[in-house]
């Protein structure tokens, strides 16, 4: 049985386009141009993953109302932003309202279908019984790429898909210094300069969090980040 | 910058030149107390010719009194003139008329009715002439034959007070009062002469106005005839100078100078208070207006200089600040013009891209993939500019919730030109920096994306395989109040007229246009805000013979 994307997007040509790719992927697509139609058919039956814009048609914040709205119907209902919307702010806002990523409309559809898939795994892999994968320890960090869950110290740390392949990138070589060009290339981003140095900040914001004395993800001004070794 | 004017012919000048008309005011009054002098003159002469026919009145039908022997003539005329040279040699002084008719007649009026003496008769016309003397007026009594039967009176009056302290000095000097100093004889031409004399012995009454002999003083002299029937028996001469006008005159030229002088030195002093506030109120608005744009192209949004003034003034600095609030919004328009279509061209991008995405899906002949691949190389450069576009206001957005660290701006600047030593290849980077450690409150991602923003611009600008320098250093007075970071490239100079604009946004200095990196003249503009965020600001300066350019950046120090 496919599984069903749902996509909130109030362009018709991006919606269409969106559609027509993710169909020809294999997936069973409902599209909504706005919020009030997209929450009547949610409540009738929610869908395995929400592509969702910010700004719908005239509701500036459309979008951000939808994915509370969406978030209270179902836990662990994977949401991605897809927007055009690239401050600091609106990024911060989004992942707070609970969606999983956020991405801006720069992402090729080859780089959505990947994050979705990546998406659909993770969820899948939290069903399913513990077994041996893919995973890097480098001390008190667990990385495991197969259900792209982090812990440090055995606690977990909420990481967005970007975000995890960030730290993952950096944790592989403890000590090499990777640059933005290369970080942005595994995280499947085309952003600037200042959007990778804003993700770092957050990055470390979120392991802080867990540990106050965490300090291994380095800043090597005018190359790029690196992981520190123990 | 406009260049300046010195100020030759400023408004205090000006108003000076204007208050000079103010000179035009001592002159009316000159004119005015001219026509006064006149006046009183023709009243004078009018006030005589009564007085002479007054006397001439008394003396009317009284031919035996006017009939006199030349013998007695002669004795007549020298005791007359005797007594002129008594009155000259008193230089001045009243003659008393007691002394005058005492001695002229001292005989009893009553005597004249009866047939008498010619002393007698002498006597009784100069008792009725004593009785209408006057203290500066001379009278006397003339026959046919221009011979003087009696006079009394002296033409002199007393001496006025001689001028007191250099003031009144100064003021005598420039204006002249009258002096009783002249000669009051009678000369024999003046009676030979004297139209007013011939006249009034022709029977008509007349005035004239003569000098005296020494030119000292003028006077007046008016003569009436005595009657006998339709016979003229004699004439009635009643000379008075003009020096009771004179001083009148002189007095009120004096207190019109000085009037004038006063109100003048009034009026000059308010209008140099006046025209000093003016100008200091426009020069401070020439000060502000001239600021209101700074070096680095900011505005001030208000002019305060007079913004509250009601007049004309206050009206020019209104709209000043009128006109910069609408080019500070334009300003900021033009700033925001960048992301905001950044943004607008998103989502049609988005379209584009997606679109030649699904295509490639489709099952496409050889030749149309190349054009896939064209449209999407177009597209890829399109992100780059509005990513590029994009850059100021999200740098502009986070700067506004930056967190603020303590760092060393030194260790910062080796790491990133190592990074430069790497990413640019074909460039020599050369690195000085100061021995101790340079401390910096902010954050030192944006500090080394300042540095990437003016090594970019080196390398862009600097000729292949030539040195770039960086260097950190410590400027200010109290020990290093600021570190300067300070990119020297050997490229051209920077033209002149753009050294102001070079850090607003969307200025550029590039001539080539197109290429894969677009230039939208944004990265110095975002240079300035990192620098700005850090207290300092930036600047670029033309090195000295056409060496290169150098561009600083400072950093307030923590």
């Amino acid at each position: 049985m496919p599984r069903r994307i749902a996509i909130v997007e109030d362009d018709p040509a991006i919606r269409a386009n969106t559609v027509d790719a993710l169909k020809k992927h294999g997936y069973d697509v409902a599209a909504y141009a706005g919020r009030a139609e997209a929450l009547a058919a949610f409540r009738m039956r929610l869908p395995d993953l929400a592509v969702i814009d910010i700004g719908l048609g005239d509701e500036f914040d459309g979008g951000f109302a939808l994915c509370r709205e969406l978030r209270a119907l179902s836990a662990g209902l994977p949401i991605i932003f897809l927007t055009a919307r690239d401050s600091d702010f609106d990024v911060v806002s989004g992942l707070r309202m609970g969606a999983d990523d956020y991405l801006t409309k720069d992402i090729s559809l080859p780089h959505l279908l990947a994050r979705i898939a990546a998406l659909f795994r993770r969820a899948d892999v939290a069903r399913e019984p513990q077994q041996a994968a893919d995973v890097i320890e480098r001390g008190p960090l667990r990385l495991d790429a197969h259900r792209f869950a982090a812990t440090w110290g055995g606690q977990p740390v909420p990481l967005t898909l970007t975000e995890f392949w960030m730290v993952h990138t950096l944790a592989k070589f403890p000590g090499h210094v990777k640059q933005r060009e290369q970080l942005m290339r595994d995280a499947n981003l085309v952003v600037d300069d200042g959007t990778i140095t804003s993700h770092i900040k957050r990055l470390r914001k979120k392991f802080i969090a867990v540990d106050p004395t965490f300090d291994h993800i380095e800043t090597v001004y005018g190359m790029g980040y690196r992981w520190r070794a123990e | 910058m406009r260049p300046r004017l010195p100020f030759t012919f400023g408004l205090r000048a000006q108003l000076a030149l204007v208050a000079l008309t103010l000179l035009a005011l001592p002159w009316a009054g000159y004119r005015y107390v001219t026509e006064m002098e006149r006046f009183l003159l023709e009243g004078q002469e009018q006030a005589q010719i009564a007085t002479a026919r007054a006397v001439a009145t008394a003396l009317n039908g009284r031919p035996q009194l006017m009939r006199l022997q030349p013998a007695i003539d002669s004795e007549l005329r020298a005791e007359a003139e005797a007594e002129l040279q008594r009155l000259a040699a008193a230089n001045g002084e009243t003659p008393a008329p007691e002394a005058s008719s005492a001695s002229v007649a001292p005989t009893a009026p009553h005597e004249i009715a009866r047939e008498s003496t010619p002393r007698e008769q002498v006597a009784e016309i100069s008792a009725i002439l004593a009785g209408l003397e006057r203290t500066t007026a001379r009278i006397w009594v003339v026959n046919r034959d221009y011979r003087v039967l009696a006079l009394a009176g002296s033409l002199k009056g007393p001496e006025a007070a001689a001028p007191q302290g250099l003031w009144q000095k100064l003021l005598g000097w420039l204006i002249r009062r009258p002096t009783e100093d002249f000669d009051e004889s009678v000369a024999a031409d003046v009676l030979a002469t004297g139209r007013d004399i011939a006249g009034a012995l022709q029977g008509t009454p007349g005035a004239r106005v003569r000098n005296t002999p020494d030119g000292r003083a003028v006077v007046v002299s008016a003569a009436y005839p005595i009657w006998n029937g339709d016979d003229v028996l004699g004439a009635v001469v009643v000379e008075e100078t003009t020096n009771a006008i004179l001083s009148v005159r002189s007095r009120a030229l004096q207190r019109l100078l000085l009037v004038t002088l006063a109100a003048f030195a009034v009026a000059a002093a308010v209008l140099l208070a006046f025209a000093t506030r003016l100008s200091n109120r426009i020069r401070r608005l020439r000060d502000e207006a001239e600021s209101a744009i700074d070096a680095t192209g900011r505005l001030t949004t208000r002019i305060a200089t007079g913004s509250n003034a009601r007049d004309e003034i206050g009206d020019l600095s209104r709209s000043f600040s009128a006109m910069l609030a609408r080019l500070s919004q334009h300003h900021a328009y033009l700033e925001s013009m960048a992301s905001r279509l950044s943004h607008e061209l998103r989502t049609p991008i988005a379209v584009v891209r997606s679109s030649l995405e699904n295509l490639e899906l489709q099952p496409l002949p050889g030749e149309a993939r190349v054009y896939i691949e064209r449209a999407e190389e177009g597209l890829a450069r399109l992100n780059t500019i509005l990513t590029r576009m994009s850059e100021a206001t999200r740098l502009e957005q986070s700067l506004a919730s930056q967190e603020r660290e303590r760092f060393d701006l030194s260790a910062v600047v080796a790491g990133c030109v190592e990074g430069y030593r790497g990413a640019y290849p074909g460039h020599a980077f050369e690195l000085r920096l100061p021995a101790a450690a340079v401390g910096v409150d902010g954050a030192p991602d944006l500090a080394a994306q300042l540095l990437d923003k003016l090594a970019a611009n080196a390398v862009d600008f600097s000729p292949p395989g030539a040195a770039i320098s960086v260097s950190v250093e410590r400027e200010g007075a109290n020990e290093g109040r600021l570190a300067r970071v300070s990119v020297q490239n050997q490229g051209p100079p920077l033209p002149e007229q753009m050294r102001g604009t070079l850090f607003e946004s969307m200025v550029s200095v590039r001539k080539e246009r197109g290429g894969a990196a677009p230039h939208l003249g944004l990265g110095l503009y975002i240079a300035r805000l990192i620098a700005e965020f850090h207290g300092g600001s930036v600047r670029a300066d033309n090195l000295p013979a056409g060496g290169g350019v150098i561009v600083s950046a400072t950093f307030r120090l923590a």
